[in-house]
Formats: structure tokens, C-alpha cells, sequence
């Protein structure tokens, strides 16, 4: 039987970002893939080079805003995916929280090592 | 009552000539998704090796790209993401509702330009590797 | 073919030993009973070879399952071989299959013309409404099985209840708190509107949209797209109010209502009344997302 919540659970925020993340990242995406192989070559990647281009106030926030939109937008489909495949329950709190979790590990990896590159915050 | 019988998934993949292309792109949609992800997560990994010094970094990267499956496993993933791309910008248009009636010719437009993108990528991103 | 059980011999001896003198009466009846089914085996067969002969027969597999049949209980594949005729529909061809060679088989159907919605089965790998299948159309051997992702009773019939319960749960009946100021005043819809909501208006409730979508079948919340589209038909119905839109869309903007929807679009393909269901379920998404965008 189809549940109904008094409360206000409006499923359409995670949806409606899940779209507005996807058309960011349609252009990023293929910019990221363009600049690292086709620009530069992925077999002559040095520390060095990745260093440069961090240490753009530009390309460094870019790349942190693709980082936290790329992990927001892959988490929630997989999310969605199990829920469309019948998770529910504690399992799906469990899911849940495992989620966020690794979002959170990847983010903070992430940003540690955008930061090791540009040597602290481009300002 | 009596009881009845659980024929489990109908629609399993031993049917899938019957799939329609609707169909198709959910499966694809989905199956790149998941490839994407699980690369997002390897990939922060390799990139975090920048965290040590400088020349792991340097030298991870270039050992992992002197390797031809590692080479292959990139052109892969570029069809991955192209078609994930191509149809997501199709998903937006059905989301806003503006061409419904064509979704199915463009999704096999969407298979089309991948095969034809990862095709004419594919010299640069196995350059230097038979070297 | 027939899995009927005879039922005669029972009677005849008991009434043997309590009225000798009905006797002859009754050797002469059951004499009469066996002529009669010798005669129905006979026609039978000859039509069957009839069937086999003539060039125009089709030759369908039916799906059987009877929980209450020993020999049934493991679901198997029936052949029939059914004589052609132009214009013959997959229910004439089941109609003609239990009238001549089975009796036992089992199907919903009554209007045969596309509005009761009793008909909808899984023919050849696609969900359809047998009433509206034309044979010519179909390749054989012509597959004939319950609608998936649903509980088979026997045969070909499904249990509906889920469905129903899911078209229930939309307040799927004309709910108005305006009403026009004069008591006997219409409700009025423009012309406009009502070709808005028309195709939403063709449901039949066969059930095939649920049966053929994925999320459907994995997630038992969902509230599929039969039910959405018939949310949708009032909805967007100028009539109703707009606080009873507001009511309408909390239903549908739960985390089982149209965020469910991926768009397969499955549901649109086999809809036999041509409803295009995924663009209403869409439109509903962006309806119920610029309702929200309103409060922040």
C-alpha cells in the first residue's frame, strides 16, 4: 500500500539536484577529459604539471566544486538504484549511512589532495 | 486463497531481444553509472598519492599509464562516460519534456556518436604505449 | 486434452444396488453417455488434424499453472493449434482454444472491444491486451503468459489486488471544495483543459503499464504509472481547486510516487490505449518541483 507521511518528505529535492548537478557536470566532465588527454597527455603527468594548474584560484575551486557535485550526483544514483531495486527498511538506513560516509571520506581525500598540490588555498 | 506461484523476474535477461529501447538506455544508464562511481573512488585514491611526496605521485601515474590494459581500461572508460553523458543530456530532455516522441531514435543516436567519439580517440589515448 | 474427471461411475453403482428394476435404464443411458463422448473424442481429433492440415492455423504455447490440479501445480506450456480466420484477435484464438480443446483454461476477458481492460496478457515478449492483438501480427509459435511481475492465480489470470490498491491510494474520483455561486450552477471546464487531461481519461486499468515497468517490480511502493497518470488526470482538471491540487501532489511527491520513475518509458510502449504516460508522470515531477521552489 502506497504510505502516506503526514510530514512534509518531499522527494523532489534530491531529484532536482540529481538533474541540476548532471547538466554542471556534462560540461565539466568533458572539459576535465579534454584537458587531460587530448591538451596534455595522461602518460606525461607530473606532479609538477598537476601543481600549475592547482595553483589557479579558477581551475583549483572548479575542480573542488566538480569533486563535491561528481560525489553528490554518483552517491544519490546509487542510492537510487537500490531503492528502485526494492531496498528498504533498516537495510536502507544502513545503506544510508554508509553512503554518507564514504561521500564524506572521498570529499575530504579529495580536498587534502587538491590542497597538497596548490600548497594551501590559491588565494 | 491458493497459493501462487512466484515466477520470479519475467523480464529477465534471458528476454533480452524483447527489450525496447527505453529499456536499453535504463540498462546502460545504469550500468555506467556504477562503473563511474566505482572510478570516481579509485581514482581520488591514485590521485591522493600526493599526499606522500611529489615523485610517488609522478611515478604511480606514469608506471599505471605505460601499462597497455591500464591504456585499454581508458578508452574504456571514456565510452563509458561519453555514453553516460550523451544519454544523461537525452534524460534532461525528457525531464523538461521536449522531444518524447523521438526518445527512442535518440538514444541510438547517443550509442552512435559514442562508438564514433571512442573510435576516434582511440590513437590518442594509445599513443607512446607501443613505444 | 481435456482434464475434466469423469463423473458418472460413482452414481451408477450405488443407484444399481438400491432400484434393481432401473438397471437397463441405466446401462442404456451410460451406453448412450459413452457413444456420445466416443463421438466428442472423434471430433475432437478431426478437427485437431483439421487444424494440422489447413495451412491457415496458428500454433500457440499457453502458459498453465493450477495449484489445485495435481497434474498442474508445476507450471507448464500447452500447445493448441487454432484455425485461422481473417481478423482473428489472440482472445478468439484463446476462445476458440478452451471452447474446442480445454474447457479448464482460464482467462479474464469480456468486452473483446478494448474498454473493460480484463484482457491484458504477455504475448510474444510484450505486454498487450489479447482483445486487440490481431494474429497476423504475431510470429509463431505464439507465446501466451500471465503479466509478469504479478502472482499468477491460475492460468492466465493475475492477482490485480496490488494494482488496485496502488490506483486507490491516488484518490482516483473527482474531488472539488470550489463550487460555483449559484446552487445549480455547472462546474465548468474549458475546451482547453479538457484536451489537457484527455489522454489521461483512456485508462482502462488493464494493468499492463505496472506489468511492464522495472521499478514497478522491484519496488513494491511504487505507485506505477497507471496510478500517476490517473492522479495526473485530476490534477491538472481546472475544476477541482487549488488546494485540492495541493493534496494531490503531496500524494505524489513522496519518495515512492513520481521520483520512482526513471523513464523507461515501457509503460508508453505497451499502453493499449495509447496514453503517453511517461510525459504526464514528467509533467507531474515539474510540477511538483516549481510547487516547492514557491516556499523557499
Amino acid at each position: 500500500m502506497a504510505e502516506r507521511y503526514s510530514s512534509f518528505e518531499r522527494g523532489g529535492r534530491r531529484w532536482l539536484w540529481q538533474r541540476l548537478t548532471a547538466a554542471f557536470l556534462v560540461a565539466v566532465l568533458a572539459f576535465h577529459f579534454f584537458l587531460l588527454h587530448f591538451v596534455n597527455h595522461a602518460d606525461e603527468v607530473t606532479f609538477g604539471m598537476s601543481q600549475a594548474r592547482m595553483q589557479e584560484f579558477t581551475y583549483f575551486s572548479l575542480m573542488i566544486l566538480f569533486l563535491l557535485t561528481a560525489t553528490f550526483h554518483g552517491v544519490n544514483g546509487v542510492y537510487n538504484a537500490l531503492v528502485n531495486q526494492g531496498l528498504s527498511g533498516t537495510q536502507e538506513t544502513a545503506v544510508k549511512a554508509v553512503l554518507v560516509v564514504a561521500s564524506a571520506v572521498l570529499i575530504v581525500q579529495g580536498v587534502r589532495t587538491a590542497l597538497a598540490w596548490a600548497g594551501g588555498v590559491p588565494i | 486463497m491458493s497459493q501462487s506461484y512466484d515466477r520470479g523476474l519475467v523480464e529477465d535477461f534471458g528476454r533480452w531481444r524483447e527489450f525496447k529501447a527505453g529499456m536499453w538506455a535504463w540498462i546502460f544508464h545504469k550500468f555506467t553509472g556504477w562503473v563511474l562511481v566505482g572510478y570516481l573512488f579509485t581514482h581520488i585514491a591514485v590521485l591522493s598519492t600526493a599526499l606522500q611526496s611529489p615523485d610517488a605521485y609522478t611515478t604511480t601515474i606514469q608506471s599505471l599509464e605505460s601499462l597497455l590494459v591500464v591504456r585499454i581500461l581508458e578508452v574504456g572508460l571514456l565510452a563509458v562516460a561519453v555514453f553516460h553523458i550523451l544519454n544523461g543530456v537525452r534524460l534532461l530532455f525528457v525531464d523538461l519534456g521536449l522531444g518524447l516522441e523521438s526518445q527512442d531514435k535518440s538514444f541510438y543516436a547517443s550509442l552512435l556518436l559514442t562508438g564514433a567519439i571512442v573510435v576516434a580517440s582511440v590513437p590518442t589515448f594509445l599513443a607512446g604505449v607501443f613505444g | 486434452m481435456s482434464t475434466q474427471l469423469p463423473e458418472q461411475t460413482e452414481d451408477e453403482s450405488t443407484e444399481t444396488d438400491a432400484k434393481p428394476t432401473a438397471a437397463p435404464q441405466e446401462r442404456r443411458l451410460t451406453k448412450k453417455r459413452d457413444r456420445a463422448e466416443e463421438a466428442d473424442r472423434q471430433r475432437q481429433a478431426e478437427e485437431a488434424e483439421k487444424a494440422l492440415d489447413d495451412d491457415d492455423t496458428y500454433y500457440l504455447k499457453v502458459f498453465r499453472y493450477d495449484p489445485e490440479i495435481a497434474g498442474k501445480k508445476e507450471p507448464r506450456f500447452d500447445d493448441f493449434y487454432v484455425p485461422y480466420h481473417k481478423g482473428m484477435t489472440v482472445l478468439d484464438a484463446l476462445m476458440y482454444a478452451r471452447d474446442t480443446y480445454d474447457s479448464s483454461l482460464t482467462f479474464r476477458h469480456s468486452c473483446r472491444q478494448a474498454v473493460c481492460g480484463s484482457d491484458a496478457m504477455f504475448v510474444n515478449g510484450q505486454q498487450r491486451l489479447c482483445c486487440k492483438t490481431q494474429l497476423s501480427d504475431l510470429e509463431e509459435p505464439v507465446r501466451i503468459e500471465p503479466l509478469p511481475h504479478a502472482e499468477v492465480v491460475k492460468d492466465l489470470v493475475v492477482d490485480m489486488e496490488h494494482f488496485y490498491d496502488q490506483m486507490e491510494a491516488v484518490e482516483p474520483y473527482f474531488q472539488s471544495s470550489e463550487y460555483p455561486d449559484g446552487e445549480l450552477e455547472e462546474q465548468r471546464q474549458s475546451p482547453e483543459n479538457r484536451e489537457k487531461v484527455k489522454m489521461s481519461t483512456r485508462c482502462i486499468w488493464c494493468g499492463a503499464c505496472m506489468s511492464s515497468c522495472n521499478i514497478a517490480a522491484g519496488d513494491n511502493q511504487y505507485l506505477g504509472p497507471a496510478a500517476i497518470n490517473k492522479a495526473y488526470r485530476f490534477t491538472m482538471d481546472e475544476r477541482e481547486g487549488e488546494d485540492m491540487k495541493q493534496q494531490r501532489l503531496k500524494i505524489l511527491e513522496q519518495e515512492h510516487g513520481v521520483w520512482r520513475c526513471q523513464t523507461q518509458f515501457s509503460c508508453t510502449e505497451v499502453c493499449p490505449k495509447d496514453i503517453p504516460l511517461t510525459e504526464h508522470i514528467q509533467e507531474l515531477k515539474r510540477e511538483a518541483v516549481k510547487n516547492n521552489l514557491k516556499f523557499w
